[in-house]
């Protein structure tokens, strides 16, 4: 009999390897799978954003705990992903999306996110980039990035530290229950872990399918662009009322434009297609905010996946009906949120009380109009 | 220092142009980069990171070393025509 | 430029203006677009506009040809414009001087030619140091000279053509630099004596060098450039077969211009976007998309010729267009299929003739792995970026083994080149070590296909006008 893991995740993300990473130090041993190397889909091309301004009410108080993790990286990671924790604004240029500001803010604040309202002046004040075009801003000081591409590069180095049997490059076909264990088919053969975690991204659908769950996982195919280096444009996180509009400048000079503008593909191709109309529309509302940017010229431009369930809340929690096995994604955000969602089920797979609740998946395979909430 | 051919061609008038205060010349739509260097100004910026001199490399467009400010904007100097008045700065980005 | 057509062709070179004037022939409503102002690609460019030379230069002729044909044809010649995104469709999106416009097509040819390869060593950043194929730029379109005490170095025939070329112009060739020895030149002799015309114009350089006693050092490479703020002095080193050096450099000589090449790589940015198969073929300069004989890549409606799609040079370039065209207008419908078959048939033949000589002048060019693999761990690998290849190696040590995961890790690629300086020694250093090219693959093609300016590309709008999406759920 081969050797068995106490836990096996499928998926090296950062949700799978911040599980991965908890669950290793927590005494665990641990088996991570990834079919390409950690973190270069939605975990390593995302905007690195970590503002509170586009995260969902829901979400904010696991994104403010999130936020401080990413801020002390270097401590419990161990290795740097160029976190620049800094002040964020999200802007309103029209009354209606002045409207939909204050209403947004507001509902934000309640469930926990220091964000003010500040006038137009007030927020040019804060970031001296601004147009002045805003009429109104919402100010929050827990706002931030990190550098998406070095992911990889630190859970990497983190998780061979803790000790996780690292299977980079390494697609799994299926998983089977098998004598009080799972049995992992690989390209590097058969593995088998006491308990599994599947934290695929936009990909958990597939991989539930395998235990017999049928869950639908919506691919978002987010645009994004960045500019090549040039002088200090503007020191804040930049976004607009709807949330279409994500824009920081990095410590060596790039400018990152997001905001999810959605791009052609699908699951099983990627972002397969950039469209041009909508690069120069999100370049443009870019260039309405900070408008020193008109100056630079755009280096790259790529897509990056996110997944979303029904009610756009995290899936996060045990399997029902099937002991031992969790899935970890769908977490709107999910690269703001991750780290502290991720260990939250690493806590609960460890048998300790997580200090905030899961989203177990229970709410989403009821059948429609059962009258299930988030 | 480069210099220009005299037996082989014709060329259109001289026209002048501002670099980092100095005015040159050079014929009008000759590309920036060619003009530069026939006025011995090989280096044209330095490179972010390191901070260490460039010049032009590749004179097709592709390697962007010759990216510097014209008018303000910034413009590969192999693939912009030199013309009348053009305020050049020698530097690229940061 | 908006507005529909059966045919986009992007690349004026020999292979694309010769495609587009086929498929002209045959009825197609082609649209021709190049960044430059001019037709005939790099190696027939034209001399800026404005300035006119002496017609008598082969090049002159050959380039001037195709110039003239397409001035007469009914092709729609749109030059002067960076193509920046190509998306299915096909549609094109281009920045010209009235800011960015697209065409579509339902056939789309990407002939977008080869840049230069330069295998890094200390001081190749300096000012005064410039490509081979740079210099042949400023001899031909500039009618400059590149400097005063010129070194040629490198490798593969662009040496002699360069050399000679500044010595007729009454420019001083302090040296020819040459990674090959007269062995290789002997071994590729039979090969280059297929085509005698060329084979008359690389004796005809030999000539003029000699009679002008411009020294040759062959097995050499260069050990170093020097200077302060530019070049001033260069190091030879002496090499062995494979191109590494064997010894110490043993001489050092003043010069203020360095033209150095070694070979040339496909630009296949277009094949690659559209994710079309490639394969890695070092005879044909690196990642080429995988060709049926006409030029149709794996893409439906999709296809590549000339140095982009695999290096051959001008002449297979120009069949090669050729026969693409034959192939578009089949594809459009205006050519039936025996007639397709009748017309490519000779041009297939002629170009079989031309594999000899192209093989054995795209084999001096090829990368030479063991020069890779020699260059020190200082040495910028990365130009725009500054990524030594110290930073390379120490990727490899922390886990990278694709290119796409190395460019994560060290930025290298990241700059306003996109990776074409870097791209492909920084993919033979981490391929020596993962174990194959195949292995550590090639960057992923990503719009802009060169970097274009945000205010040339937003140009003016107003706020309302701007599609933003509905909100993302709070």
């Amino acid at each position: 009999m081969s050797h068995i893991h106490d836990l096996g995740v499928i998926g090296g993300g950062v949700h799978g390897a911040t599980v991965a990473l908890f669950a290793a130090r927590g005494g665990m041993d641990v088996a991570l799978f990834e079919r390409g190397p950690l973190c270069r889909e939605a975990s390593g091309v995302n905007a690195g954003t970590l503002t509170m301004q586009m995260t969902r009410v829901a979400l904010i108080p696991y994104a403010l705990e999130a936020h401080a993790m990413w801020a002390s990286a270097g401590d419990w990671l161990g290795h740097d992903v160029g976190v620049v924790v800094c002040d964020g604004l999200s802007l309103a240029f029209t009354p209606a999306e002045a409207e939909l500001l204050t209403f947004r803010a507001g509902k934000r604040r309640e469930a926990g996110a220091p964000i003010e309202i500040v006038s137009g002046a007030r927020a040019k004040e804060i970031e001296p980039g601004l147009s002045g075009q805003a009429l109104i801003a919402g100010h929050c000081k827990v706002d931030g990035f990190a550098n998406a591409y070095l992911t990889g590069l630190a859970f990497r180095a983190a998780l061979i530290e803790a000790g996780v049997s690292l299977h980079e490059n390494c697609p799994v076909a299926g998983v089977e229950r098998e004598d009080g264990a799972f049995a992992i088919r690989t390209s590097q053969g058969v593995k088998r872990v006491r308990r599994i975690v599947l934290a695929g991204g936009v990909w958990i659908e597939p991989m539930l399918a395998w235990l017999g769950i049928s869950l639908p996982i919506k691919t978002l195919i987010n645009q994004l662009s960045v500019s090549e280096r040039i002088a200090p444009v503007m020191r804040t996180v930049v976004g607009i009322a709807n949330g279409l509009l994500s824009l920081k400048q990095y410590p060596h000079g790039t400018v990152v434009i997001g905001g999810g503008w959605q791009a052609v593909g699908d699951r099983e191709r990627g972002g397969v297609e950039l469209l041009p109309e909508r690069l120069i529309g999100n370049m443009r509302l870019a260039c309405h905010a900070i408008p020193a940017l008109r100056q630079a010229r755009m280096a790259r431009a790529w897509a990056g996946l996110e997944a979303e369930t029904r009610d756009a809340l995290p899936a996060v929690g045990p399997l029902p009906g099937i002991a031992d096995a969790y899935v970890c994604g769908s977490v709107h955000s999910g690269y703001t949120s991750g780290p502290y969602i991720a260990r939250l089920l690493a806590e609960h797979i460890l048998d300790r009380e997580p200090a905030m609740p899961l989203f177990p998946i229970d709410r989403l395979l009821a059948p429609e109009g059962a009258g299930t909430t988030a | 220092m480069m210099s220009r051919l005299a037996a082989a061609a014709s060329r259109p008038a001289e026209i002048s142009f501002e670099v980092d205060g100095r005015i040159l010349s050079a014929p009008q739509g000759e590309p920036l980069a060619t003009a530069l260097a026939a006025a011995g100004l090989l280096q044209l910026r330095h490179s972010p990171r390191n901070g260490a001199p460039r010049g032009a490399f590749c004179f097709m467009g592709v390697c962007q070393e010759c990216a510097i400010h014209v008018d303000g904007v910034l413009r590969q100097a192999c693939m912009t025509p030199v013309a009348d008045g053009m305020v050049v700065e020698l530097r690229g980005v940061p | 430029m908006s507005g529909e057509c059966d045919l986009i062709v992007i690349g004026a070179g020999p292979a694309g203006a010769n495609a587009a004037l086929v498929a002209r022939q045959h009825g197609l409503r082609v649209v021709l677009i190049d960044e430059q102002p001019d037709a005939g690609g790099q190696v027939w460019r034209a001399p800026w506009p404005g300035l006119a030379r002496d017609a008598n230069a082969p090049e002159a002729r050959d380039g001037d040809a195709l110039r003239a044909r397409l001035g007469a044809s009914a092709v729609d010649c749109r030059f002067g414009r960076r193509v920046w995104s190509v998306t299915s469709g096909y549609r094109v999106d281009a920045l010209g001087p009235d800011g960015n416009e697209a065409v579509c097509a339902p056939l789309l040819i990407a002939a977008t030619g080869a840049h230069e390869r330069v295998v890094p060593f200390p001081g190749w950043t300096l000012p005064g140091v410039i490509g081979l194929a740079a210099a042949t730029v400023l001899l031909k379109s500039h009618l400059v000279l590149p400097g005063e005490r010129v070194v040629v170095a490198g490798c593969g025939p662009l040496l002699a053509a360069v050399a000679a070329g500044i010595v007729k112009a009454g420019g001083e060739v302090v040296a020819i630099v040459d990674l090959a020895g007269p062995a290789e030149w002997l071994k590729a002799f039979p090969a280059m004596a297929s085509r005698p015309r060329l084979l008359a114009r690389g004796m005809g350089w030999a000539l003029k060098l000699a009679s002008k006693r411009v020294p040759v050092h062959f097995r050499y490479g260069i050990a170093a450039a020097e200077g302060e703020g530019q070049l001033e002095r260069v190091r030879l080193v002496p090499v062995d077969e494979h191109g590494a050096p064997c010894a110490e450099p043993t001489l050092t000589l003043t010069s203020d211009a360095l033209c150095i090449g070694h070979g040339l790589v496909p630009g296949a940015e277009i094949t690659r976007l559209f994710r079309a198969r490639h394969l890695y073929q070092p005879l044909r300069g690196g990642w080429v998309p995988e060709l049926d004989g006409f030029g149709r890549t794996s893409v439906p409606g999709l296809l590549a010729i000339g140095d982009g799609a695999g290096l051959k040079g001008a002449a297979p370039a120009e069949i090669g267009g050729r026969i693409a065209g034959l192939a578009a207008a089949h594809d459009a419908g205006r050519l039936a299929r025996d007639a397709f078959e009748q017309a490519a048939a000779p041009l297939l033949k002629q170009r079989e003739n031309l594999a000899a000589f192209a093989d054995a002048s795209a084999g001096m060019m090829a990368l030479r792995p063991a020069q890779v693999a020699a260059i020190s761990p200082e040495t910028i690998i990365c130009r725009c970026e500054d990524v030594p290849r110290a930073e390379i190696d120490a990727a490899f040590a922390a886990g990278a083994r694709d290119v796409n995961q190395l460019k994560h890790f060290t930025r290298c690629g990241m700059g306003p080149c996109q990776g074409r300086m870097c791209g492909d020694v920084a993919a033979q250093l981490l391929a020596a070590q993962v174990g194959s090219r195949e292995a550590v693959g090639y960057w992923t093609g990503r719009p802009p296909l060169r970097p274009v300016g945000f205010e040339a590309l937003i140009g003016s709008f107003s706020y309302d006008d701007i599609p933003i999406p509905k909100p993302a759920p709070l």
